[in-house]
Parts: structure tokens; C-alpha cells; sequence
């Protein structure tokens, strides 16, 4: 009995070097099939949802569907006729690149300028951000994109407000020269995200630089291009990013807007609402699949050629130290 | 660094690129999922089930439940399940039911919709339910019935008979003393008049001048009926264009020149018309609006009993309108009751009782013998768009044409949009029907 019980400890210590590896791993095993039962909507959804038809849409670009017929392969003929035979299609990424390359940069600054306001506010920040944060949240559902419709219309609010300034628009969204950019300014108007993302950026910023710099003298422009800027870099280039692979795929404010056909004139005709038109007006949803999978292309170059120039501007502090 | 990116807002990076597939995706999506939700067509135990779809307003839908309820009752053992939506939607939704192997039993279609659910063979011919009897066709005009064949077989028949005209401010017409139109009027007559209310310097409430009606370049239909009234067509059969470049050129630079002298609409206004109330007629900034017969009485709802129904201009007294059917109805190709939705069918056409049911709900029955009996209890507007038909009738038409090619609808949209460059400066009249020409020739080529 006592031998029994001197060598029970002793065989259990042993046991406990030689087994834990072997244990927790059947333990983990054990423990991961709950797992993936949890997981298995999600997964059923992805596959059945999201590959399958990701699937479907590459191989229907490369036939001509119109929802009717049978899909009938062409080949690379989808493409060809999208660089080569639609004017309609250059003229949709002219207009999606001014949207571009004009909202992104305008948004981020003002969401920049907004976060350096709200910083160094001492009292209510929580408050302004999130009152400014709430556009968007809201601005990408059509009923904000129908309000801002009805904002810029004739008669709306816009041109009034205008209008007692002397100056005379009329209606912007009846405009061709002025209904992109009624676009940008709701896509403007919803800075708030990365505002909120800046915030916490310029608040990570170690205090101590800003003291140092002040003590040799430094104003308050010197700091922000010394100090604030590059200690954000990393932040700017997330939201750049962000913003641009959001931009390109802008859709519902210009449908709304442009009442589903992209007008005045194509003014406000955007890449995807150029393709929804194809797919789902003209019923050539080969040609539309050809579209969304050289959109997703062109995206993913993009994005790649920012990450690649990101090495050259985008400063991490982290790795200046190792 | 790490603070903010784990936030909410890393999400949307996957989820944007996600998306970005995602917008292509759902073509894909649209194709494998109406698998899922073709026509619930199928016996019961306690008989049959029929489907029936079909778009309009409230007013339309509790009139045709009410004579869906009537059949039932007629037809025990017969259920009618309905579903009803509006008329942007519907096309969409009808489209993926299609694609995805069939379409309700009986469905409402539109005009454009006929050759390509014909030339797809989401519809069933209807040729032998007609040489049977089992839906009716004696009371209705040949020449309409024609609307609903493709390649020469029926496959739809009319619902409802429109026609197009403009809906004027009679007041204003005294006042700039033009005659009151008749069918003869022609365009060029139109033309004086606009210019003749322009010149009255009216202001309307916005303090903009009133000009003498909307600028129809844009509207396919307007063009439709300016290009008949010289003797041609909008599609030479179904398959090819009947007008030239010239043609288009000179409709164009005739609107165009009218608009540059302030005698129709602006631009901005044009662009913005969506509506009855967002048209230049409906927001007093034109004594005039081109219309169908239809919504006609929405107008004097909106602006009051001066208004009223125009013929369109002639050329030389020759008239470019005709009936058109404002939807058709269709029996879908895979239908396991072709004889009872057959039969539903004719009911619905041809009923008395149905017919007193649904009344104008649809413009005006194509069964003669309804349409008449029906007439004898309308009032105001509606009344007069029902005279307005007869006496164009009276008048003559010419025959309406078949159903437009599958690409009129792709044809229809490139119209508006190819004249607002030319509303807007940005291509000339010859430039633009350039562009549309071939873009059109691309479409009913594809």
C-alpha cells in the first residue's frame, strides 16, 4: 500500500514529462471539431455563397450570356470588345479614376484636418467624433444617396444656399459638369471613418517628440511635417488603401443620384454602374462578369504598386529601433 | 499602430475586396440561386396550382385579385397563387426566373420583353389554344394581335391597347392663340405653337420662362412616332434598324434647334423629368408634355381641368401613333397546366364580368365588346383618353408594328443617353446619331 503510494507520485511526475505534448495535442484535436461545427455556416456560406459563384462569374466571362440562351464561350471576346469596341467603357473609367483621384485625396484631408482638431480638444472629443463618424455609417444607403438627390436637385437646398451668395448653379445633379460632383462631396461628406482612424493614429504618437521639438524650437508646422507625418504614415497608407478600393467600386450614391442610368450625359456613369447597366438592363451578363473580374484585376494591381511604393514613404517606428 | 487597424475598419478591407468580386459575383449568384425559386408550379391534393405574376399599382391589384377570386370560384380544384411587383423589379425578377428554367404559369410582359423570351423559349406558343378556341381572339383587331408574335407565331396576347399623345395646357394654348390641335396638326405646326407660347414671356413659379413643352429627343417613342409619320420604322422586322443616320440627324437637329431657341424645355429640366411630377408640364415650365394615354389622368390630378390630351403632330396629315400594347400576357414554356393558364388566360381577356372588374386599369381593353361596355362608365380624363383612341381611330393609323428586336431594350436606354450629349453640348446631332447607330447595330447584332 505505502510502496503503492511512494511510487504513484513518482510515475505520475514522470508522466507528466513525457505526455504533455501528446496530450494537448488530442486535447486540441478534441477541443477544435466543436470548432468548425461553429464554423460550418460561415464555411457553407463562403463556399456556396462566395467561391462557387466567384467560379461561375470566371467562367461566364468568357461566354456570351444574356440570362435566356444557354452561355455560349467566346473566348476572349468579352474582353476585347471592352478595350476595343465600347466607347461607353472608357468613358466609364475616365469617370471613375476623376472620382478617384478627386475624392480620396479631399476626404482623407479633411478627415486629417478634423482628427488634428479634435486631438487636442479638451472637453466633448467623444462627443464630435462620434457626430462625426455617424455620416458613415448612414452614407452609403439610398436613402441618404435619395436625400442628397433631392439636396443638389433644382430647387434643393444646395443651389438656394447658393443662390444667396450670388452664385448660380441650377441643379447639379441635371448638370453634367456638376453631377460627378455631387458625388464627391457625399463621399467626402462621409470622412468620419478614417477621421476616427487617424484620431487613434495621432494619439499613439509618443508625447516626448513633440516636447523634444518644441524645446529646440521647433513651430507648429515643423511638427506636424517632422513628427506628425511620417509617425502617421503607416495610418495614411491604410486609409489610402481603404479608400481607394472603396472608391473604385462606388455604385449606389451614383445610381441614385444619376436615377440608375448614369446620367447627365454618362457624367456620373461609374465603372459598376456601367456594368450593372450591361448585366442587368442590356441582359449581357457575360460581358458584365468580363467587367467585374478586370475591376478586380486592375484593383489588385493597384493595390500591389501602393504596397510596393509604400516602402519608401510609410515609416514604421518599430523598425527604425531594431 | 496596432490599435487602430484592429478596429472595425480592418473589415472592410477584406469585405471591399470581397466585394469587389462580389459585384461580378452576383451574376453568377443570380443564375445558381433562381434554380432554387422557378415558379412553384405543382398539383395539390386538392388540384391544381396555377402561378400568376404581373407589376402595376394598388388600384391594379386588388382589381385583378377580385377577378382572379372569380376564376377560382369558376374553375373549382383551380388555385391561383399571384405575385405582384413593381414595374422595375418585375422585369428583373421575371429575367432571373427565366434564366433559372421558367417563368409563372401566366405572367404580364412588357412589349420588349416578347423577342427575347420568344427567341429563348421561356414562353409557350399560343397558336394552338387560339385554333382550339380555348382563348379567344374574335373580338379583339388583327393588326393588334400582331403585337404579341414573334417570327410569325403568337406567343402573348395584348392586355391593354395605349397610345400616345400630348397632354396640354389648353389655357395657355388660348392665351398664345393656338387653335385647339387636331390629328392633322403637323410637327411643323407644333413647332409655331411652342414658339408661339415662348414668346408670350411667361414665368413659371420658379421665375424660369415657360416654354411650349418638354424636348422629346431623348424619348425613343417620340422619335417612333416622327419617323412613321414620314412613312418609316423604328425596326425594319426584328432584327435590323429602319431609319438611316440622316433620319436620326434630322430629328435630332429639329429638337436641338427648337430647344436652342428657348422654344421646349432646357437641358437640366429634360435631364431631371422622371416623373409626372418632376416634367416640364408638371412643374409649369412647358404648356406641353408628351404622354401615354395612361397616366394622362395623373396630369389633371396635378395641374387641374385645363389640361388636356393632345393628338401627336402629323407629317402632311399623315399620323406616326398606333396602339401599342401597354403589357401582354404570356404563358410560360414550362407550365405543367398550359390548358388551365390557357384558360385563365382567356378569362381575363375575354370575361365580361372580368372585363367590369378590371376596368382602364390597363388602358383600354383590347376586346372591343368590353371596351366599349366599360367606356359607357368612365368620366373626366379617363374618359376623354378613351374618346382621344376613337378618334384617332377614326382617324387612321397605321399598323403597329411586331415586337421590337431582343436589343430595343439596351436600343431604348443608349436613345436617352446618346441625346444628352446632345443636350448638353458635348456631340452634335450628326455625331450623336452616329454613335447611337452603332451602338444600336452592336446590340442587334449580340
Amino acid at each position: 500500500m505505502s510502496a503503492v503510494s511512494t511510487r504513484a507520485p513518482a510515475r505520475a511526475d514522470r508522466t507528466t514529462d513525457r505526455r504533455p505534448a501528446a496530450e494537448r495535442g488530442r486535447r486540441v484535436r478534441e477541443r477544435q471539431w466543436p470548432a468548425y461545427v461553429f464554423l460550418s455556416p460561415w464555411m457553407i456560406g463562403a463556399v456556396v455563397l462566395t467561391l462557387v459563384p466567384m467560379a461561375v462569374s470566371l467562367y461566364l466571362s468568357f461566354t456570351d450570356y444574356n440570362m435566356f440562351d444557354p452561355p455560349r464561350w467566346v473566348g476572349l471576346r468579352n474582353y476585347g470588345d471592352m478595350l476595343t469596341q465600347d466607347p461607353r467603357y472608357w468613358r466609364s473609367v475616365g469617370t471613375t479614376l476623376l472620382y478617384v483621384v478627386v475624392a480620396v485625396p479631399l476626404k482623407l484631408a479633411l478627415a486629417l484636418g478634423v482628427a488634428m482638431l479634435l486631438k487636442n480638444l479638451a472637453r466633448g472629443r467623444a462627443f464630435y467624433r462620434s457626430a462625426f463618424y455617424a455620416p458613415s455609417l448612414l452614407g452609403a444607403s439610398m436613402s441618404i444617396a435619395l436625400v442628397w438627390r433631392a439636396l443638389f436637385n433644382d430647387g434643393g437646398s444646395v443651389s438656394g444656399v447658393l443662390d444667396t451668395f450670388g452664385i448660380h448653379t441650377g441643379s447639379w445633379v441635371g448638370n453634367p459638369h456638376l453631377a460627378v460632383y455631387a458625388v464627391v462631396l457625399l463621399s467626402v461628406w462621409q470622412f468620419g471613418a478614417p477621421m476616427v482612424i487617424f484620431l487613434a493614429g495621432l494619439q499613439q504618437v509618443p508625447p516626448d517628440l513633440y516636447e523634444a521639438a518644441a524645446l529646440d524650437g521647433a513651430g507648429r508646422w515643423r511638427q506636424f511635417v517632422s513628427i506628425t507625418v511620417p509617425m502617421l504614415s503607416p495610418v495614411v497608407f491604410f486609409n489610402l488603401v481603404l479608400e481607394i478600393i472603396n472608391s473604385f467600386q462606388v455604385f449606389t450614391p451614383a445610381f441614385a443620384i444619376s436615377g440608375g442610368d448614369g446620367g447627365p450625359a454618362d457624367s456620373t456613369l461609374f465603372y459598376t454602374l456601367h456594368l450593372y447597366e450591361r448585366g442587368f438592363t442590356a441582359s449581357h451578363m457575360g460581358y458584365a462578369a468580363a467587367m467585374a473580374w478586370l475591376l478586380l484585376i486592375v484593383i489588385g494591381v493597384i493595390t500591389l504598386i501602393l504596397f510596393r511604393t509604400s516602402r519608401s514613404w510609410v515609416f514604421y517606428a518599430d523598425e527604425e529601433t531594431r | 499602430m496596432s490599435e487602430p487597424l484592429s478596429g472595425r475598419r480592418r473589415l472592410p478591407r477584406r469585405r471591399a475586396v470581397l466585394a469587389a468580386a462580389g459585384v461580378g459575383l452576383s451574376t453568377a449568384l443570380t443564375a445558381a440561386l433562381t434554380a432554387c425559386s422557378a415558379a412553384g408550379v405543382g398539383t395539390t391534393s386538392q388540384g391544381i396550382t396555377l402561378t400568376f405574376s404581373w407589376w402595376g399599382n394598388d388600384d391594379r391589384a386588388a382589381r385583378t385579385e377580385q377577378a382572379v377570386q372569380l376564376f377560382e370560384k369558376e374553375h373549382p380544384g383551380v388555385t391561383v397563387r399571384t405575385s405582384n411587383a413593381e414595374f422595375g423589379s418585375y422585369l428583373q425578377k421575371l429575367a432571373t426566373q427565366a434564366a433559372g428554367g421558367g417563368i409563372p404559369d401566366v405572367a404580364q410582359l412588357d412589349y420588349r420583353q416578347i423577342s427575347q423570351y420568344a427567341a429563348g423559349g421561356t414562353l409557350r406558343p399560343l397558336g394552338e389554344d387560339i385554333g382550339n378556341n380555348t382563348i379567344r381572339t374574335s373580338e379583339m383587331d388583327r393588326p393588334f394581335l400582331r403585337t404579341g408574335t414573334y417570327k410569325g407565331e403568337q406567343y402573348a396576347l395584348p392586355m391593354g391597347r395605349g397610345i400616345t399623345g400630348y397632354a396640354y395646357d389648353s389655357a395657355l394654348y388660348q392665351k398664345a392663340g393656338i387653335p385647339t390641335p387636331q390629328p392633322s396638326w403637323t410637327w411643323q405646326d407644333w413647332a409655331t405653337a411652342n414658339r408661339k407660347i415662348a414668346a408670350l414671356g411667361l414665368k413659371s413659379p420658379d421665375g424660369r420662362p415657360v416654354t411650349g413643352a418638354n424636348d422629346g429627343g431623348g424619348n425613343q417613342d417620340v422619335f417612333e412616332t416622327w419617323l412613321r409619320s414620314r412613312g418609316k420604322q423604328l425596326y425594319a422586322g426584328q432584327s435590323r434598324l429602319g431609319f438611316t443616320e440622316d433620319d436620326l440627324t434630322a430629328f435630332w437637329t429639329f429638337c436641338d434647334t427648337l430647344r436652342r431657341e428657348g422654344a421646349i424645355a432646357a437641358a437640366e429640366d429634360t435631364a431631371q423629368a422622371k416623373s409626372t411630377e418632376t416634367s416640364p408640364l408638371g412643374r409649369r415650365l412647358a404648356a406641353a408634355d408628351y404622354t401615354w394615354d395612361a397616366p394622362f389622368p395623373g396630369y389633371t390630378a396635378l395641374l387641374g381641368d385645363a389640361v388636356h390630351f393632345a393628338p401627336t403632330p402629323s407629317t402632311d396629315g399623315r399620323q406616326g401613333s398606333y396602339f401599342k400594347p401597354s403589357m401582354l400576357l404570356g404563358i410560360g414554356a414550362h407550365s405543367k397546366h398550359p390548358k388551365e393558364a390557357a384558360e385563365l388566360v382567356d378569362f381575363l381577356l375575354n370575361d365580361r364580368r372580368a372585363g367590369d372588374i378590371l376596368g382602364f386599369t390597363r388602358s383600354t381593353p383590347p376586346n372591343r365588346v368590353i371596351a366599349a361596355r366599360v367606356a359607357k362608365t368612365l368620366k373626366g380624363p379617363e374618359r376623354e383618353i378613351y374618346q382621344y383612341a376613337q378618334t384617332m381611330e377614326q382617324y387612321g393609323l397605321g399598323a403597329p408594328p411586331t415586337a421590337p428586336p431582343r436589343g430595343d431594350v439596351a436600343i431604348n436606354r443608349a436613345f436617352k443617353r446618346t441625346y444628352e450629349r446632345v443636350l448638353f453640348g458635348l456631340a452634335t446631332p450628326r455625331q450623336a446619331a452616329h454613335e447611337l447607330i452603332e451602338e444600336a447595330r452592336r446590340e442587334l447584332r449580340s
